[in-house]
């Protein structure tokens, strides 16, 4: 965390700690401003840049983007949906998205993207880390950067969660590759909260904390006369379960008023949109959303009827939730896929696995609202202006957070550059 | 009187060949360490940690030549022997016990593989491949030569080809890996440029180990349904530097500060002994790989870095640290030291029980982890007192299962056949879960040591380990459910959790615990067991 502040002073550290310590409990909405005048102006600026987070909402198997943000009616492509008019005059998205159209003023749009990689894992991990796949390096996931160096010192929290509708609730170390576990990502499988997070219904509260006085005490007499910066890195993540155990009911979306839990939508989609934004009110610094499953090869119209109709109403609510709570201005939104679908249309009303032009939309902290960029042919088969790839989005990301994407990672003092060197930012939708 | 000239040269002749026997018959090899490691250091006495004593010593060898702690019976005749000789009896136990080919199998496992998932070869069949090796005490250059030479062709043998075949074959990851566990250099940034921050790691040798392996592929036997190495008669490596776009160099097989290899010139047509075809596996005459493994083993690397990986995985820290940073710019802090351990390893036909046992005798492995006063800032790398070191998975695996007597009680069940490879079985599954959660993440070698959210979460709540504390006949709750007075419960609680005897301060904190605590005295039991063992003392090997 060290590059982030003004200086490299021990100081700065501790008075983050120490602001952050009295807020830990309920960090939500304050920090930045409420004690950015406390402190010198640059040191307020880095400060308050540290509060920022992000949203990922992945739309799994590979949204279409004629069937989302770049319609083409009338076209050979473009299949049987009409293009609306959004809250930004002169931008159409799919008429299957008639609630997000009225968001459209706070977002942008990346209508250009060539990733050039039609493979579910591989398009996942340039989406994931904006790189290819090579033998030579496993990137870590923006998840992990952003769980590094822009988690909160006082934040028990881990700072990567993916909330998925399936499989195995758990920690994913690969996710974090070089950064090391404490950034790994954390999967909520269907929603739950990470495992062994509650205590044993054996076990009294009073119990658990007399045990706990009991291996203090012993971890003290240890510590007398030996070498300690392990041994502590140790017991600070028994104090840091402490914490988050006692924090529990942050996973608990049933905590919320009734009226916004219908908003969102009851079913697992919505409960896991507004799980995410209590995350992330919580100081969670990067959540992952999944929504399931967007690989149409067949009947890929039905299916985005059926997908999108759960999609649209919930994150036209995120995205208005986070906005009126005054989040959204230091969240960065995202919502992708893998890779988007083929403009042809195949045989059994499918589109397949297209990488060669295909869209992006990006919300909040530092993107241009009703940005758009990038633009595709008649019948969306290619892109004829602002092309970008995975590079150009994790630069773009990274300077909408703050943070300098030409800097460097250091792995055993090599250092590795935090996005493509061969990349830029796009900065026409950067605000 | 009559020759006294030939009688004073006796005398000289005498004296001379009494002086030159001193001078060959050197000093074992434990004491030179002890030497090496105070040599030049005025204050070295003064800075350096007591030797620990023999609990401390018990529980840190049992940890280091078995991987798991010993039990509270060990313990009790260990403390109780009262042998002048008894740490040199137990190191050579300890190496001869079916204990040490287990955690040495575990230790080069995770060392050579990284945790990698089972692709081509049978994860179990090559870990018995290794203990097989270790029990044997395999010359650890001839480990390395199987390793480097097999080609997964011999179906009957196909164990050491997992080195090859689960990286799949892939030259650069080969290439990194090579040069990183038996060279000691980390060549990763070098495969695009010369290392921008060690002038002696450039990307010329980098290509020169790329070279032996570039023209080996994976290659599937349809009959046998087994992937073996193919390898090619042709092709040479050529590559630029990111930073020098236009220039465009070559390189043929050659190692780091080795030989470059002259290749007979093939006579057109005649490349192959079997050439390639349609399913056929292509075998060079001229096989750059066959030549590897010779080429690392007489290496001037090789013998240096395996004996500072050795001390490494018995002191914490290499003479040479991080191990696979071995630069001019990064210099060993004892250089003689890592010299002569090198030389030693090489002059006993790389006997690794040999340089085990003389690391373990010397005093430097044997001192105290408790620094004297003042002596805390002392760097590390003065080797003045123990290094903490955190329990790899695999050690905290048997270790809780040690301590909480789950391995007691299954070797009671046992019933009068005691049997390790049994109870092995029995007890392996346990593994995994703290393998998954405390290992390095599967093909990243392991990195600093990071403590998470979701291990402790584990220890805290998780009923694996719970389920251990739960009694059962044998096991550690069972037998202080026995016990009536604190002391005893205090002595037997103690010495199977953290191998040593309650102080008098942590007698009364027991029983004063279990006096606010008589309604539940059975749950009182485990949660005084559970505050033990999430303790940092039994986290880390000290």
């Amino acid at each position: 965390m060290k590059p982030f502040y003004a200086c490299n002073s021990p100081q700065h550290v501790v008075s983050r700690r120490q602001f952050l310590g009295g807020a830990a409990a309920g960090l939500a909405g304050v920090g930045a401003l409420s004690f950015a005048d406390m402190v010198q102006p640059a040191m307020a600026e880095q400060l308050r840049r540290m509060d920022k987070r992000v949203l990922v909402i992945w739309l799994s198997g590979g949204v279409s983007q004629l069937e989302t943000w770049d319609p083409k009616p009338g076209t050979d492509t473009g299949g049987p949906f009409l293009p609306i008019a959004t809250s930004v005059p002169g931008t159409h998205i799919c008429e299957l998205l008639p609630h997000t159209a009225r968001q459209m003023h706070r977002m942008a749009l990346v209508r250009g993207i060539n990733t050039a990689e039609n493979e579910h894992g591989r398009g996942a991990y340039i989406m994931h880390t904006g790189r290819r796949q090579s033998p030579a390096e496993t990137f870590p996931h923006l998840g992990s950067v952003v769980a590094k160096l822009m988690a909160s010192e006082g934040n028990a929290l881990p700072g990567y969660i993916h909330i998925s509708p399936r499989g195995q609730s758990g920690f994913n170390r690969q996710d974090a590759a070089f950064l090391g576990p404490r950034f790994a990502s954390v999967t909520l499988a269907d929603g739950n909260p990470p495992p062994n997070l509650f205590r044993p219904t054996t076990l009294s509260e009073l119990a658990d904390s007399q045990r706990n006085d009991l291996r203090v005490r012993l971890n003290n007499r240890f510590a007398q006369g030996r070498r300690t910066a392990d041994t502590e890195a140790y017991t600070h993540t028994y104090d840091q379960a402490t914490d988050v155990m006692r924090r529990r009911s942050i996973f608990d979306t049933s905590r919320e008023p009734r009226h916004l839990q219908e908003r969102y939508g009851t079913h697992d989609f919505g409960q896991h949109c507004l799980l995410a934004r209590r995350l992330l009110e919580s100081g969670v610094p990067f959540v992952k959303v999944t929504h399931s499953n967007y690989d149409t090869h067949h009947e890929n119209f039905d299916f985005h009827i059926e997908q999108l109709g759960e999609f649209d109403c919930t994150f036209a609510t995120l995205l208005d939730d986070l906005a009126q709570r005054g989040m959204l201005e230091s969240t960065l939104v995202i919502v992708m896929s893998e890779f988007g679908r083929t403009p042809t249309i195949n045989r059994n009303y499918g589109r397949d696995h297209w990488s060669r032009a295909w869209s992006v939309a990006v919300a909040g902290c530092g993107i241009q609202q009703g940005g758009v960029v990038g633009r595709t042919n008649a019948n969306g088969t290619r892109v004829v202006e602002r092309e970008v790839n995975g590079g150009h989005l994790f630069h773009t990301y990274f300077r909408a957070l703050g943070l300098n994407p030409r800097r460097n990672h250091h792995h055993n003092g090599r250092p590795i550059p935090m996005a493509d060197p061969q990349a830029d930012s796009i900065g026409e939708i950067l605000a | 009187m009559t020759h006294p000239h030939s009688c004073r040269f006796a005398w000289c002749l005498l004296i001379l060949l009494v002086l030159h026997a001193t001078a060959g018959a050197q000093a074992p090899l434990h004491q030179r360490i002890d030497e090496s490691i105070a040599a030049g250091k005025l204050e070295f006495a003064k800075q350096a940690a007591a030797l620990a004593d023999d609990a401390e010593f018990l529980r840190r060898i049992y940890l280091d030549l078995a991987g798991v702690i010993p039990s509270a019976e060990v313990t009790r005749a260990f403390l109780g022997d009262q042998a002048a000789d008894k740490r040199v009896k137990l190191i050579d136990r300890l190496l001869a016990s079916e204990q040490y080919p287990r955690h040495m199998q575990r230790v080069f496992d995770n060392l050579f593989m990284d945790r990698r998932p089972d692709k081509h070869v049978r994860r179990a069949d090559w870990q018995e491949y290794l203990r097989k090796s270790f029990a044997d005490n395999k010359p650890l250059d001839q480990l390395v030569r199987e390793i480097l030479s097999a080609d997964g062709s011999d179906v009957k043998n196909r164990a050491p080809a997992r080195f090859y075949l689960d990286r799949l074959a892939e030259p650069h990851q080969l290439t990194r890996d090579i040069s990183r566990l038996f060279l000691g250099m980390n060549f990763h940034c070098a495969q695009c440029h010369d290392h921008p921050l060690v002038p002696a790691y450039r990307q010329e040798d980098y290509y020169g180990i790329y070279a032996f392996l570039s023209r080996t592929s994976l290659f599937t036997d349809k009959k046998a349904k087994l992937a073996m190495l193919a390898e090619k008669a042709e092709g040479e490596v050529s590559f630029q530097s990111v930073f020098v776009p236009k220039v465009s160099k070559s390189s043929g097989p050659r190692l780091p500060d080795g030989p470059a290899l002259q290749e007979p010139k093939q006579e057109k047509g005649k490349e192959y002994a079997v050439k390639p075809g349609k399913d056929v596996r292509p075998v060079p005459r001229y096989s750059r790989r066959a030549l590897l493994a010779e080429q690392v083993i007489g290496n001037a690397h090789f013998r240096r870095t395996l004996a500072n990986r050795l001390w490494f995985q018995m002191l914490g820290r290499g003479i040479v640290h991080p191990v696979e940073y071995d630069h001019e710019a990064n210099p060993p802090s004892h250089p003689a030291l890592l010299k002569l351990l090198g030389e030693e390893l090489a002059a006993h036909k790389f006997d690794i029980k040999y340089l085990l046992r003389e690391i373990a005798l010397s005093k430097t492995y044997q001192r105290s982890s408790v620094l004297p006063k003042g002596s805390e800032d002392v760097a590390e790398s003065a080797f003045a007192g123990a290094l903490l070191r955190p329990m790899s998975p695999e050690q905290l695996a048997w270790s809780v299962m040690q301590a909480t007597g789950l391995t007691d009680a299954e070797r009671l069940a046992q019933g009068k056949k005691p049997n390790e490879a049994a109870l092995h079985a029995r007890l392996i599954g346990n593994e995994s879960p703290f393998a998954s959660l405390f290992g390095n993440a599967p093909g990243e070698p392991a990195g600093e040591f990071q403590a998470t959210l979701d291990q402790t979460l584990f220890l805290r709540n998780g009923d694996l380990v719970r389920g251990w504390l739960a009694p059962r006949p044998g096991n550690l709750i069972f037998r202080l459910g026995k016990l009536t007075s604190t002391d005893g419960i205090a002595e037997e609680l103690y010495l199977s959790v953290l191998t040593r005897m309650p102080t008098s301060e942590e007698r009364k904190e027991l029983a004063d615990f279990l006096a606010s605590r008589r309604a539940d005295r059975p749950a009182a039991m485990q949660d005084l067991a559970w505050a033990l063992l999430a303790s940092a003392e039994f986290r880390f090997n000290h």
